[in-house]
């Protein structure tokens, strides 16, 4: 009995498996249920262990050349800076969610807050003043032992100098001598080009000297000794940490929503109060205008949102919604197009052209295309723009929370959605008509013997048959449209991980490099996980085995 | 006048410069609640003759008729069976079975038509898998399954297109006592094709031959005297089954060498290749080194 259940669990287990494509996980399932252990040890040996040395091998090479490839942006980073990149990346994200959750605060919870922090802050500035101290000493020991590298070379350096100095007048003497001789005729002027011809190879040589020791130089006192490097880290590690807790502060104390709203309020019974009191007419005209403006901003101030910051995550949440907007119209488009394709071959025939011109075309035409058509839906003003103003709202109907606000929706992500749809179209479409048309000859006359109507045929036989073609033609068009996204992103500066990579080659900062590679690591298992769940759609929709979706 | 009725049908494929006449001069008539059998070797066109009787294709000329009037079209009156289950693979059995029941009796309360339902599925003794897939079950249990959705038509003929040749022979054998009981209870009309000589013999009252084609005609029929219900144990001792089933056999093994010596023989030039042995500098595949030898 025990026996039965655990056999239930082992095999709903590896269906699970089997379903969600990590076919990768199957030895090790099947061993801790203790299935043949040697063939699963085995397995998971060749299936497991290698690809994962191997990834091990292929990091371990890039860590090893990446140093050597010096670039104009300094070396390429190592897995490590990459790595290090992402915890900064992550750091920062955090805090831009401590500072969303401090404006949101109120009451009590504030004050709080307000006392966490302050002690946090004390107790982080008594740290940062060791620090510092620990790294002026750092720096000093750093600069002695840098000083006593280089002083050898200075004084190769000053001794060179000397001779050159020696050397040159020596040389101006010689060249003054000949000059007269020339002059007397007792030599001829072809010496005297000789003789410049020496001169300025000697002294060509003398500078090349001088060069090689001042690089050296320069090379030591670039490379400060690592001790300098860490103890200036951590001290700046702490100081960024002061910068942010007291920012967090501010917020706490002077910006945070309810304070805002307080001391709008508050202005306005002071107001009030001087109104009633006043008898100067410019005065009673512009305590009028004020209580009117700050009882309005009072109550916009909860409609009012706290502007997101383009923390990679967000950039991502940004991306994936812009890619399923995308896909969502692509599909939408594709699937009853595809369907009339399949069923019609006039219809084929009649949109076969227009598929094969513009199924082609480049993403990044597409995208300029939509800048301009789509633009105009939103012109004027396209921040006042009704559907704009709508998804962005904090509240709908005032009590509604817009799940949405938060990605701060604009023209540029229309534009992407658009281009994304765009070049996901095509996949979907024709998997669509070849599914539709490929239906089983059968299954036709099934329903031609039950007589059903075309739209019950439509929906009993034609759809299900071919949707295993469509899911597939939908796993494609996803993974298109997520490689489009990020190249349109980059292009219509739409916030999300394609101008998080174009910033970063814009601002060039010491951390771009490596924060360049981050954003491909993510677009890349961003990416994998979208293919997974169309899988997994894919296997629930064919009847089959599903054993022909790889 | 007959229920079913063949007159003078032609049938041919292609365009008219370059025409297959697979079908010609093709006569039957099948009597109400008659078993009739057409045997024929594959690819004779038997599968054609079948679908002109579900009404899926029309004739090149002549008539195909059912109470006098002509066939216009499929409908679940003439209740196909289909060679390969034809069986919807994203539904399950009941659900199958459902959306053949739901299209044809359409004021049905969802009561009577799941009652419906199970009595067809219990029928074909599969109410254990109503719940499976097809691709979750056998052979033998899919063609239960289809029989069981052609039989929930209620269709007034029933057609079966070789239903069983894709069976093993002990499923086969069972299925057909299954067919054959489920007839002698409810009598219908049926037409059956096959190309098995003992189950033409076995379960029908009337067996008519199809020539081999192109031009496939039916031959003249043998009618079969033996009384129901046939019993499998004792039909190999029954004079009559085994007189039937010799003759049958030497007809049509006769028609395939009639048609054989019809085919025309090509001349072949009177040449022969000089040599047989491989060149000495070609390379030599492991297992066929032993070939060219054996076939010289």
């Amino acid at each position: 009995m025990a026996d039965s259940t655990k056999d239930k669990i082992k095999y709903r287990l590896l269906k699970l498996i089997d379903y969600s494509g990590f076919k990768v996980l199957d030895p090790p399932v099947r061993l801790a249920f203790g299935e043949e252990p040697q063939k699963q040890i085995r397995d998971i040996g060749r299936f497991m262990l290698l690809p994962i040395l191997f990834v091990l091998l292929c990091i371990f090479l890039w860590s090893a050349v990446a140093p050597t490839h010096k670039t104009k942006s300094g070396a390429a980073p190592t897995p490590s800076q990459v790595w290090g990149a992402w915890q900064d990346n992550s750091r920062f994200g955090e805090r831009e969610d401590e500072k969303l959750d401090d404006y949101e605060l109120s009451g009590e919870k504030r004050l709080a807050r307000i006392e966490e922090v302050t002690t946090r802050l004390t107790e982080l500035e008594a740290e940062s003043t060791e620090l510092e101290k620990a790294s002026t000493v750092a720096t000093d020991k750093g600069n002695a032992i840098t000083a006593s590298t280089v002083a050898p070379y200075t004084s190769r350096l000053n001794k060179l100098k000397d001779e050159i100095k020696e050397a040159k007048a020596s040389r101006k003497l010689a060249l003054e001598n000949l000059a007269e001789q020339v002059a007397a005729r007792s030599a001829s002027p072809q010496d005297m080009l000789a003789l410049v011809v020496e001169q300025t190879q000697a002294s060509d040589t003398e500078k090349e000297k001088k060069k090689i020791i001042d690089s050296q130089i320069k090379e030591i006192r670039d490379n400060p000794p690592e001790s300098i490097k860490a103890a200036q880290l951590a001290a700046n590690k702490t100081a960024d940490e002061i910068q942010h807790f007291k920012k967090r502060l501010d917020i706490l104390k002077n910006s945070n929503k309810e304070v805002k709203k307080e001391s709008l309020l508050a202005k306005v019974a002071t107001d009030e109060a001087t109104l009633a009191a006043s008898t100067e007419t410019k005065e009673i005209i512009s305590k009028s205008k004020s209580i009117v403006t700050n009882t309005k901003n009072a109550a916009s101030v909860d409609d009012q949102k706290f502007a997101p910051t383009a923390t990679i995550a967000w950039q991502t949440k940004r991306s994936l919604a812009t890619v399923f907007v995308g896909f969502l119209i692509a599909a939408i488009i594709a699937i009853p197009v595809g369907i009339m394709c399949g069923l019609n071959k006039i219809v084929m025939a009649c949109l076969t052209p227009i598929i094969s011109i513009f199924r082609p075309v480049s993403p990044v035409v597409w995208l300029l295309i939509f800048q301009i058509v789509v633009g105009a839906f939103f012109l004027p003003d396209p921040a006042k723009h009704p559907l704009f103003t709508t998804l962005n709202q904090e509240y709908w109907f005032g009590w509604i929370k817009n799940p949405i606000a938060f990605l701060n929706t604009n023209p540029a992500m229309i534009f992407s959605a658009c281009t994304v749809a765009m070049c996901a179209l095509w996949p979907a479409l024709v998997n669509t008509a070849l599914g539709v048309s490929a239906i089983d000859k059968d299954h036709m006359n099934v329903a031609r013997v039950l007589k059903l109507g075309f739209w019950s045929r439509l929906f009993k036989i034609v759809i299900p048959s071919s949707l295993p073609l469509v899911f597939a033609g939908l796993r494609i068009s996803l993974g298109v449209g997520w490689m489009v996204l990020i190249a349109a992103e980059a292009l219509s500066s739409s916030d999300g991980l394609g101008k998080f990579v174009w910033d970063e080659y814009q601002n060039g900062s010491s951390q771009s490099f490596a924060n360049i590679i981050l954003a491909c690591f993510i677009v890349g298992i961003v990416g994998f996980f979208l293919d997974r769940v169309m899988i997994v759609l894919q296997r629930l929709v064919s009847f089959d085995d599903g054993s022909a979706t790889a | 006048m007959s229920y079913l009725e063949l007159k003078n049908v032609d049938v041919s494929f292609g365009p008219v410069s370059n025409r297959t006449e697979v079908l010609s001069d093709i006569n039957l008539s099948v009597e109400e609640n008659e078993f009739v059998a057409v045997i024929g070797f594959s690819g004779a066109g038997k599968s054609t003759l079948i679908s002109l009787l579900a009404g899926l294709q029309e004739p090149t000329s002549g008539q195909v008729l059912m109470n006098g009037e002509p066939i216009k079209g499929p409908g679940p009156d003439l209740g196909m069976m289909f060679q390969n289950y034809s069986l919807l693979p994203w539904l399950t059995v009941n659900d199958n079975i459902e959306l053949a029941v739901k299209t044809v009796f359409p004021k049905l309360t969802k009561g009577e038509r799941r009652d419906k339902i199970s009595h067809y599925v219990d029928m074909v003794k599969l109410s254990h898998a109503g719940d499976k897939l097809p691709h979750e079950l056998s052979g033998g249990m899919r063609q239960r399954a289809s029989l069981a959705r052609t039989l929930s038509l209620d269709p007034k003929v029933l057609l079966l297109d070789e239903p069983l040749s894709a069976l093993d022979a002990l499923t086969r054998s069972e299925l057909q006592d299954q067919i054959l009981n489920i007839w002698e209870t409810d009598k219908r009309t049926v037409v059956m094709i096959t190309n098995d000589v003992d189950e033409a013999v076995l379960m029908a009252d009337r067996i008519a031959p199809l020539t081999i084609g192109p031009k496939a005609t039916l031959a003249e029929e043998f009618a079969v005297n033996m009384p129901r219900p046939r019993d499998r144990r004792t039909l190999n001792d029954h004079p009559e089954f085994m007189r039937l089933k010799t003759e049958i056999t030497l007809f049509m093994m006769g028609l395939n060498k009639a048609s054989q010596a019809t085919r025309s023989i090509i001349d072949m030039p009177e040449i022969r290749p000089k040599d047989f042995s491989p060149p000495v500098a070609a390379p030599r595949l492991k297992n066929r080194s032993s070939q060219p030898t054996s076939a010289a």
